[in-house]
Formats: structure tokens, C-alpha cells, sequence
């Protein structure tokens, strides 16, 4: 390992890109296998929440550096280009290495936003800031009021002069405390139906008038923030669309998020804590467990399969229906099953927190927690199934 | 290998479409519903119509005189006939055909491709095994010991039996035989066989456990099928049944219970797609037998879930003999443990997984 970091970075290999898609996926997986053995930064690794940016900043300078900060871009707007089976293994190489997850909501949620809808001066600005780390951006969506039930947000802007007015409160920002930019929805029309009346703007976090505050969670991580908004002020151009045209825009993003958020990846890390704890304290051979194990075990594999059929719509152009909720509602509550029976074959030592003091090989109870925000965050499991029986199953609304 | 993809698929589509030779379009099952303990539990002229579909051949290769097809083509075509209810015995017989073509009996073979005979698989033991292997032996020539389960028994003319040895094919009216059939809940009837020192000459096969996999395989691709048109059946029913001045189906609770079932159907799909497409591709024998159990598992599970539901969504007209979905349930009923019930194919699953390969 130690020889491998004196090396010149493997990064300076290439001056463009080759097109990755061509590459058999074994040559691919090689290389990106390869990529990151070699320029990983000495920053922790395998951690289940996100790093800050100050511990993964290195790592996001050398992914900018090589071009392979957005994996899903067109290489000629500086991404890597790559197709959803070679966007999966990038995933998975990287996640076999454990790297720390980079501050992504740029890249995966702004960018995609500005090439489909933005101005050719908002994608020159705002797209290179995102791959050269410039411009870290949050996410605001959620109220405290408006959580499943998005559409009833209530922070509004309305324009005085050339510039819009935000008053009103964001909750749940991801990534809120290390952002220099929150893009948010916002309410700019309260005469029509809640969802026609949405705008999607544009903010820095040193306006005047913005409070961050970071919300400690129950692992006791501070990912996300609240923000205040107290007559802040952004030029008129600050709008991504038209206005009110925020909620279609943003619902029409999710093509891809639709079906990556239901990776089995998470269940996947899981499952292998499971094996490795049963193997460690002896309970493998054990017929009861066993037989548990084998429906987890065969729940992922399943699963997997699952996915791969929707990566392979992605691939082929196919769309994507609402039915793409199963593989997350599914996703997740394996996810908290595998966890809770980690959980339960720790005994006793379920509840062991993990810190400085201890060498916890097996983290159940940091694994337990982990798995609980996922049936509630990006759609909870319940809403969800409320979608999924009124437009795939098409059962009258209630 | 794109042609070859794009081959199945023509395949599939082309299968698809005859099914409706023997499955009616429009979702009618009153041939089922008629059909019920009435002879044999089936009609043998339906089995003829199939065999001149050349459905018993599907999977059999063509120097057998078979279509050669894969595993990816004979489960859209179960599905079908699930959907259906379909009580002639078509896994079993085409079972029976893939052992005797490894085992190269030439001569029954054509006369069960033509449908003049009804050949099929005896291959189970025990209620829960899934041993091909076990319930027989052999002692100078004599078969001893038992069979169970078999589909369509009935109306056999000959059974291709499993045995440590390879296999043997039994004619039904052999001496030291005996033949017992029983009603099922689904108006089929499940047969039982009993050697009592049946002579017999065993031949030597090498595909036992493959072929019990294929079969296992394409059952739960039936169960599939039944269970795709019980919950589109319960999901038709949930529009239109009003209580409380609605559609029952507006309810949160039965709208969720109805995703969990979504949901498992879709991975159920997935899951016997990735199994059959492993079997086409192929892949290691573990690996296949892996996937077959799985699939068998995720679907068998679906089945039991559909069946429970589709009777509770109905309320008290599913509990009649009267509505089409109690056909559904009783089929799901005697249909969901043959070829081994879930745990002891998870059991297998888990011995398999930890071979090293």
C-alpha cells in the first residue's frame, strides 16, 4: 500500500478521457479497481455515514483532478459519461475499497437539473464550480411542515424589484453545514394548486439573512442542518426553469435516483457483517440460524436481480415507472431486517457504542441505526406505497 | 449472442401467444371449473391438443425430436398455463421426456411426443424430499419401494422412475404395482406408487437432478402464473366492491397489503427470469440449483401470500365455491409444496452456497 501512494498518481494517465462504455466490464472494474488503490488518500474508510467535508476534501481534489468527479456527466461537460452497468461498478469497486462518500449533491442532483433546464450561462457558471469543488452545494427541500408531503412546503419567495425574497425555513439539508450553495424549492405562487405554485432557486449560504443550524442525529452525526431564511435576497436570474415550474422539474430528475436508490448495496454490506459475526461468535452452523440467514441471504439475491433488470431498462432507454418504488421500499427494510438480526445475535452486546476506546469489529447497533432513516428519507416507505398502489396498481385514490 | 437473445424473445412472444389454444383470452376458467374430479382430473384431449403444440417437446433436444428450446421459453409458457389453471399435467411428462432422452429410450419417447401416451415422472419420496434418488431400490432386477406425488397419475400410462441406479420406466399395468390416486382440494388427483418387486431393467442417467431443477423451476413458473391472475383477479375485485360508499380498494390498509404483494411478485419475476437465464446461459450446475431453489422459495412465498390475501380482500364470496378466485386458492393450496417446501430448500441453498468452487 505503502509503495503503491509513492507512485506518481495514477490520475495523470490520461490528459481526456477514453470512452469508458466501450471497455468490457472486467477492463473497466480493473481500472477503476486500481484507481482508487492507488489514489485513496490517507482518510477513513468504511465508515457508514458521511465524511465531513474537511476529512473528504483530498479525496474530492483528486477525483476533480482525474475527471472522475461526476461519473455520470457527458464527458464533453467534463463527466466520465458512463452508462448505468458501468456507473454500477464504479459504485461497487468503490464501495469494496470503502471510500468515503464525496458531497455529491452537486453532482448527482444540481448538475443533471442545470443541463436538462438551465440557462447556457447557468451551465457555464455553475457546472465547472461543481467539478472543481468550488461550489458545494445543500439540498433544501423538506419544512417541518412539509415532509412526506412535500408539495405543502411553505418558504416563499416573492420578487421585489430584480430580486426574489425568501423568508421561511428548510429542514433536513443535506450537507447544510459544509454547502457554500442551497438550492431550494420555494413557494412563488399561493393562488393554484400547491404543486403548480413551486419555483426552484438558486442561493449562497452567505447571504444575509440565512442561519444554519446542524442537527445532531440519533448516531450522533450532524449530516444535515436546518436554514433559516430571513428576507434574503438573489438576483432575479436565480431561478433554475421557469418559475413555478419547480415541482415538475424536480420530479422529472429521479429517472436515475429512482433506481439507484434501491441498490442492494447497503443490504449487501450488511448481509457480509452478518456472515462474518455468526462465523465469529459460533452461531454458523446453527439450523435456526441458518435457515434465517438463508432468506435474507436469498431476499438480497432476488433483490439483485430486481435491480439489474431496471439497470438494464436504464441502459436500453426504456422509462421508468412508479413500480421502480418496489426495489427501494424492498431496499430498505431488508436493510433494517438484516440489522435487527445482527442486532439480535449480539445478545447482550447489541447495545456496545463504538468509539476510541474499543476495537468493535461487528458495529450492530451503529448498523441498526443506520438502517432506520432509510424507509423514511427520499420518500418514506408508507408514501411510497400509497404511490405505488394508486399509479402501478391503479386502486382509486383514498 | 445478440441474435440469440433476440431469438428467445421471438420465442417467448410466439409461446405466448399460442397459449390461448388452451387457456381462454378472456380469462374464463369454466373448462377448469367443469373439468374437476371428472375422469383422470384432466382432458386427455387438451393433452392432445398440447402435445400437437408441441409443448411436451419444448425443452427436449432436437436429435430427440424435441423443439430444443430453453428453460427461458418453457417457463413463459408454465406461466401461461398457470394463469389459466391449467390441471393437465405438463411438468411432470416433459420431466419424464428429458430423463429418458439422456438415458436414451428412443421408442416411448415418440410415443409421448405424439400424445398417444402419457408418460410421466415419478421422482419424490417423501412429502418434503427433494431427493431424486430416494423412496427406491433395486434387488436383482425387482424394484422396490414408493413414489408420491404425482401429477396426473391417473391417466399414466407408464412412469419414468428415479431411482439410486438411474432411471426405470414402469408401465402402469406392471406386476407388482400398485397404483393409488387420491382427490385433491383443486380437483386434481395425486397419485402414489408402490413397488413391491416390479421388474424392471434400470437404464443409466446422468441429468436426475437437472431435470428435477428444470421442473422445479417451471412449477414455479405455474405458481407464477397462478398467482399473477389471483392478485389481478383480488386487484379487479378491490375497484369495483363498494362498502362505506367506496371502492374497498381506496383503503390504506388493503392498498399496502396489496403493494407488499407488488413487491414480491416483481423480485418472484426477477428471480425465476435470472434462474432460467442462468440454465440457458450455462452456468455452473451449482449455481443453477442455487437459482432454482430461490426462485422456487421467492415463489412459493408469493403463492401462499396471494392465496391468504386474495380470500381476506374478497370477504365472505371468496369462501364460495361459487367465485373464480377459490379455483385460484385450492390450486395454490395442493400446487405450492410439490418439489419441496421452503425450508428444506433454503436448507439446500445453504449447503450448496458453501461448496467451494
Amino acid at each position: 500500500m505503502t509503495d503503491t501512494k509513492n507512485t506518481p498518481p495514477f490520475i495523470a494517465e490520461y490528459s481526456t478521457h477514453p470512452d469508458f462504455n466501450a471497455m468490457s466490464d472486467v477492463t473497466f472494474r480493473s481500472l477503476v479497481k486500481n484507481f482508487v488503490e492507488k489514489n485513496y488518500p490517507d482518510i477513513p474508510r468504511f465508515v457508514q455515514h458521511r465524511l465531513s467535508w474537511l476529512e473528504v476534501r483530498p479525496w474530492y481534489g483528486i477525483l476533480a483532478r482525474a475527471g472522475w468527479i461526476a461519473p455520470t456527466w457527458p464527458q464533453k461537460l467534463g463527466g466520465m459519461g458512463l452508462n448505468a452497468g458501468k456507473q454500477l461498478i464504479l459504485i461497487e469497486e468503490f464501495e469494496r475499497f470503502g471510500c468515503g462518500r464525496v458531497h455529491d449533491i452537486g453532482t448527482a442532483m444540481l448538475g443533471p437539473m442545470l443541463m436538462q433546464y438551465g440557462t447556457k450561462e447557468q451551465q457555464d457558471y455553475y457546472l465547472p464550480r461543481i467539478l472543481h469543488g468550488e461550489d458545494i452545494w445543500a439540498q433544501g427541500y423538506s419544512e417541518p411542515d412539509a415532509g412526506s408531503d412535500l408539495a405543502s412546503l411553505r418558504t416563499e419567495a416573492i420578487i421585489e424589484g430584480d430580486e426574489w425574497v425568501i423568508n421561511g425555513q428548510k429542514t433536513w439539508a443535506t450537507l447544510g453545514a459544509d454547502a457554500n450553495m442551497i438550492f431550494i424549492l420555494a413557494r412563488t405562487d399561493k393562488s393554484v394548486k400547491k404543486q403548480a405554485g413551486i419555483s426552484f432557486l438558486l442561493v449562497p449560504m452567505d447571504c444575509k439573512g440565512i442561519t444554519v443550524r446542524p442537527i445532531e442525529n440519533i448516531e450522533g452525526h450532524s449530516e444535515l442542518c436546518e436554514v433559516f431564511f430571513d428576507n434574503v435576497r438573489i438576483p432575479l436570474d436565480h431561478i433554475v426553469g421557469d418559475a413555478n415550474n419547480g415541482w415538475t422539474m424536480a420530479k422529472a430528475l429521479l429517472g436515475h435516483e429512482r433506481v439507484f436508490i434501491g441498490a442492494p448495496r447497503l443490504s449487501a454490506n450488511a448481509l457480509t457483517r452478518l456472515e462474518n459475526l455468526a462465523r465469529d461468535n459460533g452461531l454458523w452452523p446453527d439450523p435456526v440460524f441458518r435457515d434465517r440467514f438463508a432468506s435474507l441471504a436469498m431476499d438480497l439475491e432476488d433483490l439483485t436481480d430486481l435491480f439489474e433488470t431496471y439497470l438494464e431498462r436504464l441502459k436500453n432507454g426504456e422509462p421508468i415507472g412508479a413500480e421502480v418504488g418496489v426495489l427501494k421500499i424492498f431496499q430498505s427494510e431488508l436493510y433494517q431486517r438484516i440489522s435487527e438480526e445482527l442486532m439480535q445475535i449480539s445478545g447482550s452486546l447489541a447495545g456496545i457504542k463504538k468509539g476510541d476506546d474499543n476495537d468493535l469489529k461487528h458495529d450492530a447497533s451503529g448498523t441498526y441505526l443506520a438502517a432506520r432513516p432509510t424507509t423514511i428519507f427520499g420518500g418514506s416507505t408508507e408514501v411510497m406505497r400509497n404511490v405505488l398502489a394508486r399509479v402501478s396498481l391503479e386502486l382509486p385514490k383514498q | 449472442m445478440k441474435n440469440e437473445i433476440e431469438d428467445w424473445e421471438e420465442n417467448v412472444q410466439m409461446l405466448t401467444d399460442s397459449i390461448g389454444a388452451v387457456v381462454p383470452p378472456d380469462g374464463s376458467v369454466s373448462r377448469v371449473r367443469k373439468a374437476r374430479h371428472v375422469g383422470a382430473g384432466f382432458d386427455t384431449n387438451i393433452w392432445h391438443t398440447m402435445a400437437e403444440m408441441g409443448w411436451l417437446a419444448i425443452t427436449l433436444d432436437e436429435t430427440c425430436g424435441g423443439l430444443g428450446l430453453g428453460l427461458r421459453e418453457a417457463t413463459a409458457l408454465l406461466k401461461g398455463l398457470g394463469k389459466g389453471l391449467t390441471p393437465e399435467p405438463i411438468t411432470p411428462a416433459i420431466m419424464a421426456l428429458r430423463l429418458m432422452a439422456d438415458a436414451g429410450e428412443k421408442i416411448l419417447i415418440d410415443e409421448a411426443l405424439s400424445g398417444e401416451k402419457i408418460i410421466l415422472a415419478a421422482w419424490q419420496a417423501t412429502p418434503d424430499s427433494v431427493d431424486p434418488s430416494a423412496g427406491v431400490s433395486i434387488k436383482d432386477a425387482l424394484l422396490y419401494g414408493k413414489k408420491i406425488s404425482i401429477e396426473g397419475g391417473l391417466a399414466a400410462h407408464a412412469f419414468v422412475v428415479t431411482t439410486p441406479h438411474g432411471i426405470c420406466i414402469v408401465p402402469k399395468d406392471s406386476k407388482g404395482l400398485t397404483i393409488k390416486s387420491t382427490p385433491m382440494h383443486d380437483g386434481t388427483f395425486t397419485t402414489q406408487l408402490i413397488f413391491e418387486g416390479v421388474k424392471t431393467s434400470s437404464l443409466a442417467c446422468t441429468n436426475m437432478e437437472r431435470s428435477l431443477f428444470e421442473a422445479q423451476l417451471m412449477h414455479c413458473a405455474y405458481l407464477l402464473g397462478v398467482s399473477e391472475r389471483a392478485f389481478e383477479i383480488t386487484l379487479a375485485y378491490l375497484r369495483l366492491r363498494k362498502q362505506f360508499g367506496v371502492a374497498i380498494g381506496s383503503f390504506q390498509a388493503l392498498q399496502h397489503r396489496s403493494t407488499e404483494i407488488k413487491i414480491q411478485l416483481e423480485l418472484a419475476r426477477a428471480s425465476i427470469a435470472a434462474a432460467a437465464g442462468a440454465i440457458d446461459t450455462g452456468k455452473s450446475h451449482r449455481h443453477c440449483q442455487m437459482n432454482a431453489h430461490r426462485a422456487s422459495t421467492r415463489v412459493k412465498m408469493l403463492t401462499r401470500l396471494v392465496a391468504r390475501e386474495a380470500v381476506q380482500m374478497h370477504g365472505a364470496i371468496g369462501y364460495t365455491d361459487e367465485a373464480d378466485i377459490g379455483l385460484y386458492v385450492r390450486k395454490a393450496m395442493t400446487s405450492v409444496g410439490l418439489y419441496g417446501p421452503e425450508y428444506r430448500l433454503r436448507e439446500n441453498y445453504m449447503a450448496l452456497r458453501e461448496i467451494q468452487v
